[in-house]
């Protein structure tokens, strides 16, 4: 990287940083034993190290413009060898703290990230917010079957998540468009670059599938980087599937609904009654609740156990996505029971209630909370696979 | 020796020569065994043997009893330099009861074997001569006996700092008489000044005054303040020395054994612009120090709260030449010990080091190692960039540093103090080193005679250095150069008498015509006088003072002077045995 004019230090990144974390990243020296050890260095990285210096030193345009931050997913290796218990693999998760933080503009994730008692109210709020909002125009609970649609009007549902969709969209434009920026300036990554001819639009597309295919829904390096992990976990408890559960679960549940809805607007079946296990919709829904609820119970057993580097350090914002994705996927069970039981029980109505606030709740605080990675690691991965591309061909 | 030996031409001397092979050292290029068949049939020489290794226990002992059998009255060994071995082959004359004067070293190793190793029989050839010379300066050789001066037990310590104090209690406590001259007003020097100190946290002042405490408990201290010793005259172990003390006309006289010079530095004043120097907020290591442990609680200056402090360290030290190029040791702890002690007031002080290289040595490290735990950020620029500092437009200092360990990135800190880090200089002093007579180094400190094995001993005999006078030094190192100097002194004092080498320029009497002027000028360390002898005028050399050094010889235009242990005639038969004749 070369520059003209010589920038000006942020003096107070480090301690806005150790806000998030990160305590101990202070006695690094820049030895560089991290990044000799991280499988993740490849194309001359120098990371974790140049990221930690970057924070060190003040530079936050160089820290905030990094793909390196949202490459890692925290093996823990680094701070293993680190000869100053610096714990890198800590700094890597707090910067990313720091990014998702810095990413938008309202405060609201700096707030759920450092503010925990905060962070917490404010979540219950808004909980509790669309709990009021719908409930306001309920209708009669009946006692024959559970009419879910009766108590709450499917419209409304409808176009609260609409409305709460066009938020995420919007904040998860500006987060994404405010990240990108700022890697592709760093990467030298323009615009013609991407989409200015038909090899340019290839190699683009080709980044954007190793991107969102084979990164984000396969979890590649995820599976292979874990290969050596010491002792080997069960399959079962291993960091990948678990994670890549929670993901293909959510977005299974995501599509189940989708496709519910669809088959509704086709005039199959109206939305909310029993159907068979075999139909599609229900088929899906029901294989992926499993997987999510499985994921992230392993998730919160983790956390709670602190078994690996990654579950070491919690804040009340990682809680908060576990918490809210948990509840999404346990009541969607609990409806799913209350709908064969006969006699529709009453309970079955407030946890539809539940379900649907903390539902709404978990896609409106997307960008604000660790949810957000989902947003901004495709992006970096995208910005990796053309680098990646661009040194094979220089090769 | 025997009657038998004619005294002019020293015939009829009973020699040994032992020529060395230092395993194959000497023998693998020299033939040794050609080197003693040629001396065997020189003149007086009744031994002339080979040894594979000259200087092993076993050879000593069987030199040892050739020696005493043979009653030889010289001893030739032709080996090393006798920078390595001639006080071992003394010690063996010593032991055969042989004047350790009567024996000469020979260097064939580092002169031939090791000179001429593409050229044996040149190196052979050369071997031999050398020999001869060595055996025809010693048949000429008279035994001589070491002077034996009294001394005066007393010293005086030059200097009443941290060294210096210490020194004087160490001497008094040996049993020494102490004149301790200091040229400022009070006692105490730079350590006085300065606030709490690692590791302890005990402040210089309080080490200071618990060592002035200890001074005056000690009568045999004398203290002199507002004082400057301004002539020195005597020999070794009595030297008269005379001392002006502010405010009084007569010089005080004291006469001393000998002289510890511990007066310490200076520190390196900076430019007007050097790294900014001059602009304010822009302050040297003493001034911040002082700016810190004057206050209380987070540090303010001028009025203002210091939220950001840049450190520049090396600020007048390892500097390209001829700048100053040493490295002062002790300004890379000092900078990390301050540092830390204002974070520990202040926890939200953000504090950058700007370094070529952190040198917080031995445990000082501990030191480096919490400063970065507690959030000091060390940035290293190289050294063909050093950092610059200017004004901002908001009122705060603007450092450029080039960070290496971020892959060599311009980068511009706001700071509202910068500590330039100053090390030491040595102290502007040219009278006293005159006076003294001390040797100077390129780098303007004094000069020890050897750096590690007489580290505090100076080629003027009974003139020690200590502290930082001698080079840059941390407190604890000063003290055990002081202390050092201590041992010294006893070493010299103690016995009531030295030993002096004999090897001393001497005046025939009768030659010396009394001109004078010429040796007199020629002598380095003032041991020529001029007396009367019989209502005539000649020249003295005073043995005590005289350092063998034959700068007089030959200069004197009568060739009245003589080097002992050289003699002319010695150094003429040497001469003349290795041109005498083609060696084979």
């Amino acid at each position: 990287m070369t520059t003209t004019t010589p920038r000006l230090i942020d003096t107070e990144l480090l301690s806005d940083l150790k806000r998030f974390g990160a305590a101990d990243v202070s006695a690094c020296f820049s030895c560089g034993t991290c990044t000799a050890i991280c499988p993740l260095v490849d194309n001359d990285a120098t990371f974790p190290r140049r990221i930690i210096r970057y924070a060190q030193v003040g530079m936050k345009d160089e820290l905030l413009s990094s793909k390196e931050l949202w490459t890692c997913y925290q093996c823990g290796l680094c701070s293993d060898s680190c000869p100053t218990q610096a714990d890198p693999s800590e700094f890597m998760a707090a910067a990313r703290r720091y990014a998702i933080a810095s990413y938008e503009p309202t405060g609201l994730a700096r707030i759920l990230y450092t503010r925990p008692v905060v962070g917490s109210l404010v979540a219950a709020a808004f909980a509790a917010f669309f709990a009021v909002f719908m409930y306001a125009s309920h209708g009669p609970q009946d006692a024959a079957s559970l009419a879910l649609f009766t108590f709450i009007p499917e419209g409304l549902i409808h176009w609260t998540g609409v409305a709460v969709m066009v938020v995420l969209a919007l904040a998860g434009v500006f987060g994404i468009t405010s990240m990108a920026r700022r890697v592709a300036r760093s990467e030298g990554v323009s615009l013609p670059a991407l989409f200015g001819g038909r090899a340019q639009l290839s190699r683009a597309a080709k980044a954007l599938w190793a991107a969102l295919g084979v990164e984000s829904l396969g979890q590649r390096r995820y599976r292979q980087d874990c290969k050596d992990d010491n002792p080997i976990e069960p399959l079962y408890r291993r960091r990948w599937l678990i994670h890549a559960l929670t993901i293909w679960g959510f977005l299974g549940l995501f599509s189940a609904t989708i496709l519910d809805w669809g088959l509704a607007l086709i005039g199959v079946k109206a939305t909310g009654t029993p159907i068979p296990l075999w139909y599609p919709s229900r088929l899906i829904g029901t294989l992926a609740g499993i997987a999510l609820v499985y994921g992230v119970s392993m998730f919160m057993v983790n956390r709670v156990r602190q078994v690996n580097r990654a579950a070491q350090f919690t804040t009340a914002s990682d809680w908060l996505l576990l918490v809210l994705l948990w509840i999404t996927g346990a009541t969607g069970f609990f409806i799913e029971v209350a709908l064969y039981l006969p006699n529709a029980p009453a309970w079955g109505y407030w946890v539809f209630l539940f379900h649907v606030s903390v539902a709404m709740e978990l896609m409106l605080l997307l960008p604000f909370t660790k949810f957000a990675h989902a947003m901004y690691r495709p992006v970096a991965l995208f910005f990796y696979a053309l680098a990646a591309d661009k040194s094979k061909q220089t090769a | 020796m025997s009657e038998q030996v004619d005294a002019g031409t020293g015939e009829g001397r009973r020699i040994g020569v032992f020529i060395c092979h230092c395993g194959g050292n000497i023998s693998d290029y020299v033939d040794v065994a050609k080197v003693r068949d040629a001396l065997k049939d020189e003149p007086d020489v009744v031994v002339s043997e080979t040894e594979l290794f000259a200087c092993s226990d076993g050879t000593q002992k069987e030199m040892v009893q050739a020696i005493k059998d043979k009653k030889l009255d010289g001893l030739v060994v032709a080996s090393c330099s006798p920078k390595l071995h001639q006080i071992t082959f003394q010690g063996v004359s010593k032991r055969a009861d042989l004047n350790p004067y009567s024996y000469t070293q020979v260097n064939v190793r580092e002169q031939c074997s090791w000179a001429h190793t593409d050229d044996h029989e040149g190196a052979t050839e050369k071997a031999i001569g050398l020999v001869r010379a060595g055996v025809a300066k010693t048949r000429l050789s008279r035994p001589l006996e070491p002077l034996v001066v009294k001394t005066l037990p007393k010293t005086m310590v030059v200097g009443g700092g941290v060294a210096g104090l210490r020194a004087a209690i160490g001497l008094a406590d040996i049993g020494l008489g102490v004149v301790i001259v200091e040229r400022a007003s009070t006692l105490g020097g730079w350590v006085a000044e300065l606030g709490p100190m690692f590791p302890n946290e005990h402040s210089g002042r309080e080490q200071i005054d618990f060592l002035i405490e200890e001074v005056a408990k000690r009568p045999s201290i004398t203290i002199l303040t507002d004082a400057e010793l301004v002539s020195k005259s005597g020999s070794f172990g009595n030297y008269i020395t005379e001392v002006r003390v502010k405010g009084q006309d007569q010089m005080v006289t004291a006469e001393v054994g000998t002289i510890v010079v511990a007066t310490g530095f200076d520190t390196y004043q900076p430019e007007v612009g050097e790294f900014g120097y001059g602009i304010e907020g822009v302050l040297t290591l003493p001034e911040f120090t002082k700016l810190v442990d004057g206050s209380k609680g987070p540090l303010i200056y001028k009025d203002k709260p210091v939220r950001t402090i840049a450190y520049v360290y090396c600020v007048g030290n390892r500097q390209p030449a001829p700048g100053n190029e040493y490295c002062s040791k002790f300004c890379c702890a000092a900078t990390v010990h301050a540092s830390l002690k204002i974070a520990a007031r202040d926890s939200e002080l953000r504090q950058y080091h700007l370094h070529r290289d952190i040198r917080t040595y031995g445990k000082f490290e501990l030191m480096y190692s919490e400063s970065r735990e507690r959030g000091s950020v060390y940035m290293k620029f190289p050294d063909e960039t050093p950092p610059s500092v200017a004004k901002m437009a908001d009122g705060r200092l603007a450092v450029t540093v080039v960070d290496t360990q971020t892959g060599n990135e311009e980068l511009t800190l706001p700071a509202d103090l910068v500590v330039l880090v100053t090390g030491m200089v040595p102290r502007k002093n040219q009278d006293l080193t005159s006076v003294l007579k001390l040797p100077v180094g390129v780098d303007g400190f004094y000069n020890e005679i050897h750096p590690k094995l007489r580290p505090v001993e100076t080629v003027v005999a009974g003139v020690m250095i200590a502290g930082a006078c001698q080079s840059p030094k941390t407190l604890s190192e000063s003290v055990a150069s002081g202390l050092a100097a201590v041992t010294q002194s006893a070493g010299i004092l103690l016995k009531g008498f030295a030993e002096l080498d004999p090897l001393v320029a001497t005046v025939d009497t009768e030659a010396c015509t009394g001109c004078t002027d010429k040796c007199l000028a020629s002598c380095p360390y003032d041991a020529i006088t001029t007396v009367d002898t019989d209502g005539r005028k000649v020249a003295e050399i005073s043995a005590a003072v005289c350092k063998g050094c034959g700068g007089c010889v030959p200069i004197c235009p009568e060739n009245a002077i003589d080097l002992l242990g050289y003699t002319d005639a010695q150094m003429r038969a040497s001469i003349d045995s290795l041109a005498k004749e083609p060696v084979s």
